[in-house]
């Protein structure tokens, strides 16, 4: 037991294994982020503290020069500080003095860094206790609300056809996302791709124009789509289609790359064909998963069918749009207790379809 | 001969030299088990013989025709005539068992035809003749992770079946059954070796069961073959021999 490394000397063993060159980049990386810190610190303190508290400015002067300047100076003033090894970055990445001084140091300027940066969140968001609490806001809202509680049926006729339109928009887009992203996610699956340099190329970009389209909001899309094909409900449901197929063909794939490999070598060894082997070993082991996600992805766009309305998408969106603008509190309501009670259904819905499937 | 085997190396991706140098033959209508420690390369050599890996040098013969090499349809060809029983199984778990059995034909089936599962009578009629042979023609319709391990491993059988196979590879088929069941399946592997002359290759871990049913066996060790002949030679002196000198034989019955 004695013979044991002692746990305290595992670090010293450590530094002196890593080679000079590792000590210098964690220097220069340090000494980099040290700069940041400096600069952020004095940027928020003469922003948020100097301007609005002291002087107490509404709108805050901004000139490039005067940014530069204290970029300028923080990297001075950074080096300098990483160089004494006393930072918080020297303490991150494992270059500190291991003294009190440095340890007061970093936990200090880590406070420090916390609290700035709460106060410059306060006052970027305008959090305002004021208004929050302001008789006339209050009042306000208490009318929103009686009105969103005593609903107009006046327009049901009209909300139930935007609904059923909303509903149809999100199911549509749903169920022609399943044969394109079915294709889709066999390209994108890595395990199947992998074995030469044609489909591995193919698997790449797919993956990389996937990524690219699903980082963009259906939101976007929308207004993309209503611009291209026209406002309404068709450039909301393409809108859906293209973002359903980005996201569920990475679902797919990785529940195709997350398959047993046995049964697919046993297909292989009867001598079947690369097409027998996907569709009688890989597709058996991927139904089950595929359903549920393409049931929880229209529960998702039967809610962002709603939102997508907002923007020119068709359906329920467009009429709570057109109300709202009209100041139309109790027509609102109406709309806004139709769209919670169905999006609760299909919530309840496909919850309970996706336990009973599996 | 039907398979011979000549100067097999295979070295992994990974830089393990799993294979080193291994000769031997197998006449037609042998049942041959290959014996060794975990690691000595049987499953290496197994897959070598039907090409599910393919060996960095040295030669396989299948029916006299060189395969090591081959790719595409031409080694579907040399796949469909030989079948391979896995020790973990490896049907489709959600699928039943007659369908797992058909899967055994894909190889001489049409694409289309198997995607639609639009199979003649005659597949049909064979798929029941083959798990007759194997005794679980009544499980049919049942689902295929529904049966018991031995019950399973028969499915398998019966899916190897169906390829008519020339030679039939068997990778630890019973190494995660109990022992009754063991010998239970192992009958059938010597059934369908009696009863069609159908070649067996076999790796196995009881020396019980390697002495009741092979006809030859081979031992590996660290990818060399150690020992070839009958298996009631191999005394206590080759077994330290094969399994090192800490071993000790288990019977199993
Ligand atoms: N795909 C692979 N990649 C790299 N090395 C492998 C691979 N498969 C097997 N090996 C290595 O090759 C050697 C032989 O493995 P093999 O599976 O053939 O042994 P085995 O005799 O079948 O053992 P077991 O009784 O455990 O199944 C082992 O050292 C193993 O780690
Ligand atoms: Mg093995």
């Amino acid at each position: 037991m004695s013979d044991m490394i002692v746990p305290d000397k595992v670090p010293n063993e450590f530094v002196a294994s890593t080679g000079m060159l590792e000590r210098r980049l964690r220097f220069v990386k340090s000494a980099l982020l040290d700069t940041f810190f400096v600069f952020y610190s004095v940027i928020v303190l003469q922003r948020a503290v100097y301007y609005r508290f002291i002087l107490d400015l509404r709108d805050f002067p901004f000139s490039w020069s005067q940014i530069g300047m204290v970029l300028a100076l923080s990297t001075v003033a950074g080096f300098l500080w990483t160089f004494s090894r006393t930072s918080l970055s020297c303490r991150l990445f494992g270059i500190s003095k291991n003294d009190k001084i440095t340890k007061w140091t970093v936990e200090i300027f880590a406070w420090f860094l916390f609290d700035i940066t709460f106060i410059a969140g306060w006052i970027v968001t305008r959090i305002s206790i004021i208004s929050l609490f302001s008789p006339d806001g209050i009042q306000g809202a208490e009318r929103l609300f009686s009105a969103l509680f005593h609903p107009q049926f006046g327009i049901f006729d009209d909300a139930l056809f935007a609904m059923i339109e909303t509903i149809y928009i999100a199911l549509v887009a749903t169920l022609i996302s399943i044969p394109l992203t079915l294709l889709v996610s066999f390209f994108t699956a890595r395990n199947l791709m992998k074995d030469s340099k044609i489909t591995f190329v193919i698997y790449y970009v797919l993956r990389i124009l996937l990524n690219f389209i699903r980082s963009i909001e259906p939101l976007i899309w929308a207004v993309i789509f209503s611009v291209w094909v026209g406002i309404g409900p068709f450039a909301g449901m393409i809108a859906l289609l293209v973002h359903t197929i980005a996201s569920n063909a990475k679902l797919y794939s990785e529940a195709i790359e997350s398959i047993e490999p046995g049964p697919v070598e046993a297909i292989s060894a009867t001598g079947a064909n690369k097409v027998q082997i996907v569709w009688h070993a890989v597709v058996p082991q991927i139904v089950l998963p595929f359903l549920s996600f393409t049931i929880y992805r229209w529960d998702i766009n039967v809610r962002m069918a709603t939102i997508i309305g907002l923007v020119g998408g068709g359906g329920i969106g467009n009429l709570l749009m057109q109300y709202q603008g009209l100041a139309r509190w109790r027509e609102v309501g109406l709309i806004v207790i139709m769209i919670a009670f169905v999006v609760w259904v299909m919530d309840y819905l496909s919850a309970r379809i996706r336990e009973s499937i599996y | 001969m039907l398979l011979t085997v000549q100067d097999l190396h295979k070295t992994y991706p990974s830089g393990k030299h799993a294979l080193k140098g291994v000769n031997f033959e197998v006449k037609e209508g042998e049942f041959l088990v290959i014996i060794g420690l975990s690691g000595s390369g049987k499953s290496t050599l197994l897959r070598s013989i039907n090409r599910l890996i393919e060996p960095t040098s040295g030669r396989v013969l299948f029916l006299g025709k060189d395969i090591t090499h081959l790719k595409g349809e031409e080694l579907r060809k040399v796949k469909r005539q030989i079948g391979m029983v896995f020790q973990q199984f490896n049907l489709i778990k959600r699928r039943s068992v007659l369908s797992n059995v058909i899967n055994g034909r894909l190889g001489s089936l049409g694409t289309i035809e198997s995607i639609l599962e639009n199979y003649s009578d005659g597949v049909l009629a064979d798929a029941y003749k083959c798990l007759d042979t194997v005794g679980i023609a009544s499980y049919a319709n049942e689902r295929a992770d529904s049966l018991s391990g031995g019950q399973q491993q028969r499915v398998a059988i019966a899916r190897s079946l169906m390829q008519n196979p020339k030679l039939l590879l068997a990778d630890e088929p019973v190494a995660s059954l109990d022992p009754a069941t063991s010998n239970s399946v192992m009958q059938y592997f010597e059934k369908i070796n009696k009863e069609t002359g159908t070649t067996v290759i076999c790796s196995l871990h009881f020396l019980s069961l390697v002495r009741r049913y092979a006809s030859r066996a081979i031992a590996l060790k660290g990818g060399e073959i150690v020992y070839e002949g009958a298996p009631s030679d191999i005394d206590e002196t080759w077994f330290k021999r094969i399994y090192g000198e800490e071993a000790e034989e288990v019977e199993i019955r």
